[in-house]
């Protein structure tokens, strides 16, 4: 196989000064792909991710000297990245922000919109300074509109952009997706509006301003209902795992503890098929079932006869004998099969990141790569997140010749903080016994290093 | 006229459903020309539900018409050898062909990446598909239910007591079309600086996997596997009813626990254990009536506003489709298109995905009817003449 010389986007600077999921993790891909990326946090607000609810959990649950590096969220979303900490509260700082600028291609940023506006960074402003620079805004709701000033986080957008409307159990309340649905849209997306203005630029020869609100990304996932209503009146509706047209279609209950399959019977032949491997072809003539709509009527009889099939073999096993027959199915895979599923394996999605042994994480671990393959650029994460500052004097140095006198004096007046957090986020410490006794987990592994081959 | 950034591109578009074509359709928006090469039966999402007025009809289909905006579209027989012949003569002077087709089918014609790419080097070609082009899983029957199981999400989705729950809709298939045109970009990006194309390989299921960030970590650095929600009694930070729909509130955003108390105006909440996170979580049935009985005579919309304007609050409302479609929010952003289809008339359809002032997304045209650009496509593409065309009709080729 034939292999391109370079990454898709080496030689290009992506200054990331977005906090959370979005952004952060919209510019490790783009550092996946080849970028350079500086992640731009401040002494008193490091990034959401380095503690509370956004940032998953510890390395064996221990938070040691820094938990602010060692949160697992943080170490996927920020992966190959280099860390600056400076005060962009103070005139001084932002200097040094300028600066970084003026030697850059792409700035990601969520700021609220008066923040950079405050700061004369907006971007008829940001222009100015460097004109060839591709400015990436996301926000909940973007600039201009009435809900533009609105705050906003995937949580309660979720609600707002529509998806709750039309998710949830039949006959039930609306119901949360629950793991900051819209910021992955949004990841997309900013990667999207970084890669076309670096085209634009190419072509036409100045940068661009691309104005995200991560609500319309989650109103047009929703796309069909809202055409639906527009065309027929039509309102949403909650329909649990069923279909509206096909039928059998639900998750089923198998061996073994929290233990479903999924199917979906889209005609009258995957009915047939069906039917047979469960036992029972007579299923494929009776009247009761062997049309579409009268599989919907007769749904529930349906899936208790299912039910009665697969109550007795493990997922895999039911999603195997599905899939060999010919009827579409697949196992509800929870975040340990993940690790373990040959397709995903196959197709390398999760990697294992080596961590030096001075970050004291153990040799590595698994994160999620990219949904990608490239058939002539083989792609990896570049390497693990960086530690709070770590590459402060790198930074200053190499990519804006500070001399050393001047680094210094940025740190002595603690424009640029190195090591600690001044205000490190709260992480509640919590055994992992409690934990799945509240119920935030549904169980741990102790020897999951070993299942993993990272002892 | 603003300069448009893909404007150079000519895209065939061999995709069927909603994935594929939304990822054309983004390249669209930004100036390629894209073309629509279907089948002689169409694309698949011709016979998606839901229809314009309810009745189905190939070129009614609400979910075609949105994901192939601003396309040109022809039909050529995949199955005869003039019209593999055609396609392959198309995708000699196209840059970038997007298909969704089950992993082989296309090599099956000789229409495959490297048959193609003999003649044209520089092509790329993108394939998204429910488990992309490789591994145990690649021939694997699918919906949009068996993705969302296989991919974990649906894991962590619904009720601890009861079974893992589906997102409404089809949301594999719109991370696809977002995810795919990433994909596509980062193609460009390397032809652009190394001159050569290549195959870009899209699984639905790594899509939607890759979305569990923090889900999926858990495991690696402790051994900890989320679950689904298990009832704690309270609604606290799920929705709450209020008097014409649902809404959800947090604390954070602009707003102090004081700035909420006085946003629902109950002197209960002022007691001291609603105080801290923990005391609210402890105390969340007691919470949830308060709150409840704070906000039964009030409306979603004016909830939402005062909070978010005068509070600063996070909050939320359950925005129905019909809100969404008249939302003042989306109008002020221009993210609906008038669009004058040639079979439904005059529609509104979802369409700006973001803003980008100096070069935008433009609109040009509705989603074509069936082999409406034939004569165009393969008159200017190919240099077919008119006798030669209605002989490639007449044979059922085109």
């Amino acid at each position: 196989m034939i292999r391109l010389s370079k990454k898709p986007l080496e030689g290009i600077r992506v200054i990331d000064s977005s906090y959370v999921f979005a952004g952060p993790y919209a510019t490790g891909l783009l550092g996946d792909l080849g970028a350079e990326v500086i992640k731009v946090e401040g002494p008193t607000r490091p990034d959401f991710t380095r503690g509370g609810a956004f940032s998953g959990l510890l390395p064996e649950n221990e938070p040691k000297d820094d938990p602010w590096n060692r949160m697992s969220a943080y170490n996927l979303v920020n992966r190959g990245k280099k860390s600056l900490v400076l005060d962009l509260t103070r005139k001084e700082g932002r200097d040094v922000f300028v600066d970084l600028l003026k030697k850059s291609d792409v700035l990601v940023e969520n700021f609220t919109p008066r923040v950079m506006r405050g700061w004369g960074l907006d971007y008829p402003n940001l222009k100015k300074l460097n004109p060839g620079i591709i400015m990436v805004s996301n926000t909940g709701y973007g600039r201009g509109g009435p809900y533009s000033a609105y705050p906003a986080q995937a949580t309660t957008q979720e609600a707002t952009h529509g998806l709750a409307a039309v998710t949830g159990y039949a006959g039930g309340e609306p119901s949360k997706a629950g793991q900051s649905y819209v910021d992955f849209l949004a990841a997309w997306t900013i990667c999207m509006a970084a890669m076309i203005g670096l085209r634009y630029r190419r072509r036409f020869g100045s940068g661009l301003w691309a104005d995200i609100g991560m609500y319309q990304l989650g109103c047009y996932n929703v796309s069909e209902f809202v055409m639906d209503n527009i065309a027929n009146g039509a309102k949403g509706e909650r329909i649990g795992n069923r279909h509206r047209q096909y039928a059998p279609q639900g998750t089923y209950r198998c061996a073994g503890k929290d233990a479903w399959c999924a199917l979906s019977v889209r005609d009258d032949d995957e009915w047939r098929a069906l039917a047979g491997v469960i036992g029972k072809p007579e299923l494929a003539s009776d009247s009761r079932y062997a049309t579409e709509a009268a599989r919907r009527t007769n749904h529930d009889a349906i899936d208790a006869l299912i039910t009665q099939w697969t109550s007795n073999l493990s997922k895999i096993e039911a999603m195997e004998r599905l899939q060999q027959a010919g009827v579409p199915a697949g196992a509800v895979l929870d975040g340990r099969d993940l690790h373990f599923n040959p397709q995903l394996k196959e197709r390398g999605l999760i990697e294992k990141v080596a961590f030096p042994p001075e970050r004291d994480m153990g040799p590595a671990r698994p994160l999620i790569g990219r949904p990608w393959n490239f058939s002539k650029i083989p792609l990896s994460i570049k390497g693990p997140a960086p530690a709070y500052g770590q590459h402060n004097a790198e930074v200053l140095r190499d990519v804006l010749g500070y001399d050393e006198a001047r680094i210094a004096a940025l740190r002595a007046e603690k424009l640029v903080v190195d090591g600690k957090p001044v205000k490190p986020r709260e992480f509640p410490m919590m055994s992992m016994d409690k934990r799945v006794e509240i119920g935030r987990l549904a169980y741990w592994e102790p020897d999951y290093r070993e299942k993993l081959g990272i002892l | 006229m603003l300069p448009a950034t893909l404007d150079d591109l000519k895209v065939l578009d061999l995709s069927q459903g909603l994935a594929g074509p939304v990822c054309a359709k983004i390249l669209a928006d930004f100036g390629a020309d894209v073309v629509k090469v279907e089948p002689l039966k169409g694309d698949a999402a011709r016979n998606m539900a839901p229809f314009f007025g309810n009745a189905p009809h190939p070129e009614k289909s609400l979910v075609y018409s949105l994901a192939n905006l601003n396309k040109r579209g022809v039909k050529v027989n995949f199955e005869d050898a003039e019209g593999r012949a055609l396609i392959r003569q198309m995708a000699q002077k196209a840059d970038i062909i997007i298909e969704s087709y089950k992993p082989g089918y296309l090599a099956s014609l000789g229409l495959d990446y490297e048959s193609l790419a003999r003649d044209n080097p520089r092509l790329i070609m993108v394939s998204i598909t429910p488990f992309g082009q490789t591994g145990p899983y690649k021939d694997f029957k699918n919906e949009e239910i068996i993705t969302y199981a296989l991919s974990g999400i649906m894991s962590i989705s619904g009720l601890a007591e009861r079974e893992p729950l589906k997102h409404g809709g089809m949301q594999s298939q719109y991370e696809g079309g977002l995810a795919g045109a990433v994909g596509t970009l980062a193609a460009i990006h390397a032809r652009d600086m190394l001159g050569e194309g290549q195959q870009v390989d899209i699984s639905l299921q790594d899509v939607i996997t890759s979305t569990l960030v923090i889900h999926q970590p858990m495991y690696g650095w402790v051994g900890a596997v989320q679950g689904r929600r298990r009832p704690s009694g309270s609604n606290y930070g799920q929705v709450q009813e209020c008097k014409d729909g649902y809404f959800i509130w947090q604390t954070g955003g602009g707003a102090e626990w004081s700035d909420i108390i006085e946003f629902f105006g109950s002197e209960q909440l002022k007691e001291e254990r609603f105080a801290t996170v923990a005391g609210r979580a402890l105390h969340g049935i007691d919470l949830d009536r308060i709150v409840l009985d704070a906000t039964k005579d009030r409306t979603m919309q004016e909830l939402f506003n005062t909070a978010s304007e005068k509070y600063h609050m996070l909050f939320g409302i359950v925005q129905e489709p019909q809100d969404l479609a008249r939302c003042p929010h989306l109008e002020a952003r221009e993210y609906f298109q008038e669009v004058d289809h040639p079979v439904m008339g005059r529609i509104k359809v979802p369409y700006r995905l973001w803003s980008m002032p100096d070069a935008p997304a433009v609109y040009r045209r509705s989603a074509p009817l069936l082999g409406q650009h034939n004569a165009e496509v393969f008159g200017e593409m190919l240099g077919l003449d008119s006798d030669r065309m209605s002989a490639l009709a007449a044979k059922g080729v085109i």
